[in-house]
């Protein structure tokens, strides 16, 4: 439905702002989680450090929205379409907010591992990452415009996701079993891989969300899985 | 089960036509909200249920109403019988000017219900205590219903209805008058009534429709244009027009 502005100004505008809140939240978690793939790759501290302290943007965002949606429950007992845009901008920023948190332990972890990782360890681990991020890009994209139909194609393609992880953790698998020695930093690459598949699974989240807000109803049935592997059950 | 069904409903008033075939069925036992803007026509649905736009000489109702299957359009419809089984509330508390226990007392009289004093006396007690209202005006029925407070005049008038066991219950923006305290007592009482009768309800108030009712009718300019569950209609209705109606987009 193509929606027309509200009577109440100010009602609009609390709706609008919720609604640029959430994206510009959602902005800080594709930065985020971009910085922290680069950080990794590269050892690169001081970048890391700049995801971990960013952070704390990504939370704020969280709170002010949470305090949005209940101030607009309370005041304006938002209906129908207005309702939905108001549960699922609750919903849809506890996952981003989730999101910054994983984009920062990866960062974390980049600081423990402390070294230049194998060019293939780096290779599987961004595979997964450029299809989480472009997966993220899509998905607040289908926010703006939206689209259900696009919400439902990231939603679709989760499983891609999964086998890159199971992939993924195969070969940080083999590295730790060539040597030992390997075990501690590979220990940290089999979380940061996990945390990749899990900012896919709270990206779906959000499709969902999105699905919701413009139909009404909610996506049905079980979600895509990829191959049924142990690693990322 | 379908307590009423309304089919092809024309109103006019003089040559201003008020409603535009209205098509609508009322579930038994549950609540019907009916909502829209002013001069939207759901008041003039609301009347059609119980015949009372025959008052008013330019008004012609056109089409078929049925309840309990039987139309009562028919020229032949004795209409007090038809307002003993359809009561109706409205928006101003208008209790008659005489005691507590005479407001109740005179339906059941008129209709013949009750054979003896005892008896009326039940009938007074148990719509009072129906309407929520027994406790607070026990120790004085026989004062003028007059002197009761805005929300209780308007509970003594929903006794006075129910006295005479009407199978349907009209309300015209019962609680435009009261105050929240008030409208809270009305609405929980609507909660209950619904086990014995079908409540049809027109309210300006959205949030009331959504918290009172089972299926909501939207009207515009006189035509139906959207009913359903309460719980679609308010968070995923069909038609853009109820969409922008209820979430305030509406002029």
């Amino acid at each position: 439905m193509n929606e027309k502005p509200h009577t109440v100004k100010s009602y609009e505008d609390q709706l609008k702002k919720l609604n640029n809140d959430l994206v510009e939240m959602g902005a800080n978690c594709e930065t985020a989680l971009g910085n922290a793939m680069k950080a990794i790759s590269t050892n690169d501290h001081n970048l890391a450090d700049d995801v971990i302290n960013s952070d704390m943007v990504i939370d704020n965002f969280e709170s002010q929205i949470e305090n949005e949606v209940v101030n607009l429950i309370a005041l304006r007992q938002p209906m129908a379409v207005d309702l939905r845009e108001t549960v699922a901008a609750l919903k849809m920023s506890s996952d981003l907010e989730r999101i910054g948190d994983l984009a920062k332990n990866i960062a974390k972890r980049t600081k423990l591992i402390n070294t230049h990782l194998p060019n293939n360890l780096i290779e599987a681990m961004s595979r997964i990452c450029i299809l989480v991020q472009k997966q993220l890009k899509i998905v607040l994209d289908s926010y703006l415009s939206r689209s259900s139909d696009v919400a439902q194609t990231v939603w679709e393609s989760d499983e891609q996701v999964d086998d890159l992880t199971n992939k993924c953790m195969e070969e940080v698998i083999s590295l730790i079993k060539s040597n030992m020695e390997n075990i501690e930093y590979g220990s940290h690459l089999l979380f940061v891989t996990k945390n990749l598949e899990r900012i896919g699974d709270h990206t779906t989240n959000i499709a969902e969300q999105v699905f919701y807000l413009v139909t009404g109803d909610y996506l049905e049935g079980e979600r895509p899985k990829g191959s049924d592997s142990e690693l990322t059950k | 089960m379908n307590k009423i069904e309304a089919k092809n409903v024309d109103v006019y008033y003089g040559a201003k036509q008020a409603l535009f075939d209205i098509n609508m069925d009322i579930e038994a036992n549950k609540v019907t909200a009916l909502i829209g803007p002013s001069g939207c026509g759901k008041s003039t649905f609301l009347r059609c249920l119980n015949r009372m736009n025959d008052v008013i000489d330019i008004c012609k109702v056109s089409g078929v109403v049925k309840i309990n299957d039987y139309d009562i359009n028919q020229k032949d419809t004795d209409v007090v019988r038809l307002r003993e089984k359809v009561g109706m509330i409205f928006q101003k508390p208008n209790p008659f000017p005489k005691t507590i226990y005479e407001n109740i007392s005179y339906g059941p009289e008129i209709h013949g219900i009750a054979q003896s004093k005892s008896e009326m006396d039940n009938i007074v007690e148990e719509s009072l205590r129906k309407a929520a209202l027994w406790e607070e005006v026990k120790d004085r029925i026989h004062e003028p219903g007059t002197g009761l407070s805005g929300g209780q005049q308007q509970r003594l008038c929903i006794a006075r209805t129910i006295s005479i066991k009407p199978e349907v219950i009209l309300m015209d923006e019962p609680c435009s008058a009261l105050d929240p305290i008030a409208t809270a007592q009305i609405e929980e009482l609507i909660d209950e009534l619904r086990k014995e009768h079908t409540i049809i309800i027109v309210t300006h108030s959205m949030s009331q429709a959504a918290r009172v009712s089972q299926n909501t009718g939207f009207f515009h300019l006189g035509k139906l244009i959207e009913v359903g569950s309460t719980d679609k209609i308010f968070k995923n209705p069909t038609q853009q027009q109820t969409q922008d109606y209820i979430t305030g987009r509406f002029g």
